[in-house]
């Protein structure tokens, strides 16, 4: 068995790294040479010297750190050389422009997951089958009580939420990246016909994922000068930070809902302070990450994001599929 | 009902925080349905029924043996789920593919009354077999209650209180009367829900009326700048405030929670029928010390809160006793308007009579309260402090010369408690938290100095906010030395200041000694390990108690 340093791809200060390139992948902290799978808050940090990413993130990216950054960018599929390793960047299906990033080095072949999910989702690539030896996947939802519902399923629930309740508002609270775009397209096909609206940070990203081609239908951004009387029956997209204080007075007579696969647990729905919670996410669930992980052939995995143990020691018991560590104090 | 029709309440409910919402959904389903369903959703709701039938670890275990998976899992997915019912709901998700769901319009009362009952006259085998055939027939969102319902665990945010409110708007009918109606074995049927909401009120639910109750403000001190004597000093027991209501016949002990507990206490309610006035009483109940002529910890009253109909030997065990501090009415006459020195009089002139005519023996389960007379401020704090001794939580000082009103006006009653002790302990292990507190390190430990020792004295786990304890979640996982199971055991670094009632020695402890109800006061940030209090200094508040 190699040591921690003989692997192509490891743990560094908290990131994953490869020495052999030189470069990070999703790094916390500036770096020389940045790989990015996508654009969430948590999957870049400002000020790296050269970012790496699709088309599709790159212009995510650069609403978010600004338009002055260094960036290269590839298609899905297209295949690059650092230092005599082949890169390339998969769809994983998690939001618009989202990535695997593949390592082929000396025939060994490294996977990196990125976030994903394997559900439909009619606002970005669905996610691609790639084969590896080394996976390193994410593991939110790493339980097996995490069970997701089809999103039609879901998008009719908050439908009827809103309209068997036509005097209030109904506020829903989502990542503005992603998750809300989702939404709007799914809620759109449903039964409910009434206006929504977005927060303009949630506006802001509808406008890019039009941009970039997609035909999510359009919402009205709310604005303060907004009557109260005509957001009665609506529905109005928010980002979860408004959740808390003084915004919600804004407006009269509301209910609140969060949508997120945390809210599968009842004790976290309570905790959350949401009148209602919507289990619908852009992570794969249990049998999601097992299906990737069989589907991958990976004979070795890693996992990072989450707490990974009851994953681990089932794959080892019941799939005999090493499950390696790092990253963490052993 | 139906279980789905319930099913469905209960989501409604679930999803909603507001109470007045609550009251809103509460009353729309009771006029949208039949008498039939509505009382079976109040006997469910109002946690009447619930029974366990089947033990949580027993549920995990059938689950693990039907569906051939692995106990460690269930478990592991437990400390985040937090419920036994919920966890196995969420595993049984699309494992119940069976098309074939007859039981998906099953009534409460088959399922209440003839499924369940009959599941503990099977053996093992057949019970597992029962239940799985149980799961596999019902939809999946009626496993949920289903489980609650098998392991006794039914609640939904909603109390008895906010049932009681719902059905008195709906109808127009007092609180108090529907509070009464509801009182003891309300058994769902057509007839139990019809005389819920009879707008005829009779005789005997008006004389069970109780008053709205007067509340203590806590202590202020610019009271100390007024004279000692414009007030009344007594101690404040730690029993149930009770009101005791007798009128033409009728015995009613009233809550504050506006909930009639005369079940839980036949032995009084015999006594005072004894009693020929009619009178309405405001006092403490306790489990009492009669050898001594002290209360007994709350602990022991608990024996007998929640428990309906004692037995002899429960009522043997754990004596009550209903000390009466004021007088609200007599022989039918509302005197709350007089001032407290004169209700006082009344009170010991009529219990004097009373107990003069010996109705039968009352003193030994009912009595009034002793006055206190302090000097001066000084004194009365002196007062206070003894009162640890004789195991009251302090003082209640109330003006002379106030009528009773209602509610917590101030200036009229303080209650003065007595200072908890308190020691600066390290947090040293760490356990999850269950039901709303799952999966978040919410259980804790803490530890004093011997030597260079720290050892364990004391688990605690209120005290902190919701954002403290999110923090605190944080700290922890980056902290940990080693799991055990469930726990943690903790890097020492963090010292809080733990608050408790009473130490006393206990063999059972490796520390030496045992602490009452230990709970967190303060996160001492500012404090480092070497900074925590000894094992020494425990004993030494010990000595000083005793």
């Amino acid at each position: 068995m190699r040591t921690k340093q003989e692997y192509l791809i490891r743990y560094k200060d908290g990131n994953l790294y490869c020495e052999l390139a030189d470069i990070w992948i999703d790094p916390s902290k500036p770096v020389k040479k940045a790989l990015i799978t996508h654009a969430h808050f948590d999957h870049f940090t400002f000020g790296c010297e050269e970012y790496i990413t699709t088309k599709e993130t790159a212009i995510l990216l650069k609403k978010r750190v600004g338009e002055n950054i260094k960036i290269k960018t590839f298609e899905y599929g297209e295949e690059f050389k650092i230092n005599g390793i082949n890169i390339s960047f998969h769809p994983s299906g998690h939001i618009l422009g989202s990535s695997q990033i593949r390592f082929i080095f000396a025939e060994e072949k490294w996977l990196i997951s990125g976030d994903f999910k394997l559900q439909k989702d009619e606002t970005c690539r669905q996610y691609e089958i790639v084969k590896t030896d080394y996976l390193i996947s994410e593991c939110t939802f790493g339980l097996p009580i995490f069970k997701w519902d089809k999103t039609n399923k879901i998008a009719n629930d908050i439908s009827k939420w809103i309209t068997n309740s036509p005097d209030k508002t109904s506020l829903l609270f989502c990542y503005s990246l992603g998750k809300a775009q989702r939404l709007i397209n799914e809620i759109s096909q449903t039964n409910f016909k009434g206006n929504i609206y977005s927060h303009g940070s949630i506006h802001k990203m509808n406008n890019c994922y039009k941009e970039l081609g997609s035909d999510i239908k359009d919402t009205i951004k709310i604005e303060n000068k907004n009557k109260i009387d005509e957001l009665k029956g609506s529905l109005i997209l928010l980002p979860p930070s408004l959740s808390k204080g003084s915004y919600l007075k804004n407006f009269k007579n509301i209910q609140t809902a969060f949508a997120s696969g945390w809210m599968a647990i009842r004790a976290l729905r309570k905790r959350s302070g949401y009148d209602k919670g919507f289990v619908i996410s852009d992570h794969a669930d249990w049998e999601g990450i097992l299906d990737v992980v069989k589907k991958s052939e990976a004979k070795n995995v890693f996992f990072h994001h989450g707490d990974s143990d009851a994953l681990s020691k089932y794959l080892v018991e019941k799939e005999s599929i090493n499950v390696l560590l790092f990253g963490k104090k052993i | 009902m139906s279980l789905k029709k319930f099913s469905k309440l209960f989501d409604d409910l679930d999803s909603i925080n507001s109470t007045n919402n609550k009251i809103e959904v509460l009353k729309s389903y009771f006029l949208s349905n039949q008498p039939i369903d509505n009382s079976w959703a109040i006997y469910l709701l109002t946690g009447k029924s619930n029974k366990r039938f089947i033990s949580g670890r027993y549920l995990k275990n059938l689950f693990s043996q039907i569906y051939e998976y692995p106990q460690w899992l269930i478990d592991t997915c437990y400390l985040k789920v937090g419920d036994s019912a919920e966890v196995i709901t969420l595993l049984l998700k699309n494992k119940t593919t069976s098309k074939n769901k007859k039981l998906s319009n099953i009534s409460l009362n088959k399922l209440l009354e003839e499924i369940i009952p009959e599941l503990s006259k099977l053996n093992e085998e057949e019970k597992s077999l029962e239940i799985k055939n149980i799961w596999e027939s019902l939809p999946e969102d009626n496993h949920l209650i289903f489980n609650k319902i098998l392991t006794g665990t039914f609640r939904v945010g909603v109390s008895i209180g906010l049932i009681t409110k719902s059905i008195s708007k709906l109808v127009k009918i007092d609180e108090e009367i529907i509070s009464h109606r509801l009182m003891g074995n309300f058994k769902p049927s057509i007839d139990s829900y019809e005389f819920l909401i009879n707008k005829n009120i009779n005789l005997e639910e008006l004389n069970s009326k109780p008053f709205p109750f007067l509340l203590a403000n806590s202590f202020e001190d610019k009271i100390f700048k007024d004279s000692i004597s414009d007030f009344q000093f007594e101690w404040k027991y730690d029993g149930i405030r009770i009101q005791l209501i007798k009128r033409k016949g009728n015995v009613s002990l009233w809550t504050r929670g506006q909930e009639l507990v005369n079940e839980s206490f036949p032995e009084l309610v015999e006594k005072i029928l004894y009693i020929k006035d009619d009178f309405v009483l405001d006092g403490e109940l306790l489990v009492w010390n009669f050898k001594e002529q002290i209360a007994f910890d709350f602990s022991f009253l608990q024996k007998r809160i929640n428990r309906k109909s004692p037995t002899r030997s429960i009522q043997i065990k754990y004596p009550i006793i209903f000390i009466a501090f004021d007088i609200l009415e007599i022989n039918g006459k509302d005197i709350r308007e007089i001032k407290l020195e004169n209700r006082r009089i009344e009170l010991e002139k009529y219990f004097s009579r009373w107990q003069n005519k010996a109705e039968n023996n009352t003193t030994h389960i009912f009595k009034i309260c002793d006055l206190i007379y302090p000097k001066d401020w000084h004194d009365a704090l002196t007062f206070k402090e003894k009162s640890r001794e004789i195991n009251t939580e302090g003082l209640i000082i109330k003006n002379k010369r106030a009528k009773y009103t209602s509610g917590r006006k101030k200036g009229i009653w303080w209650k003065y408690k007595v200072d908890p002790m308190q020691l600066d302990a390290v947090l040293i292990y760490a356990r999850g938290g269950s039901g709303r507190r799952a999966g978040l390190y919410t259980d804790y430990s803490f530890a004093l100095w011997k030597d260079q020792e720290l050892i364990k004295f004391a688990s605690a786990y209120s005290g902190l906010t919701n954002i403290e304890i999110k923090e605190l979640d944080k700290w922890i996982r980056k902290n940990t030395i080693e799991k055990f199971g469930p726990v943690r055991s903790l890097k020492p670094e963090m010292v809080f200041e733990i608050s408790f009632e009473k130490i006393q020695i206990s063999k059972r402890h490796k520390s030496g000694i045992a602490v009452r109800f230990p709970r967190i006061t303060k996160w001492r940030k500012d404090k480092k390990i070497n900074d925590a209090d000894s094992l020494e200094k425990a004993y030494e508040l010990m000595k000083k108690i005793s």
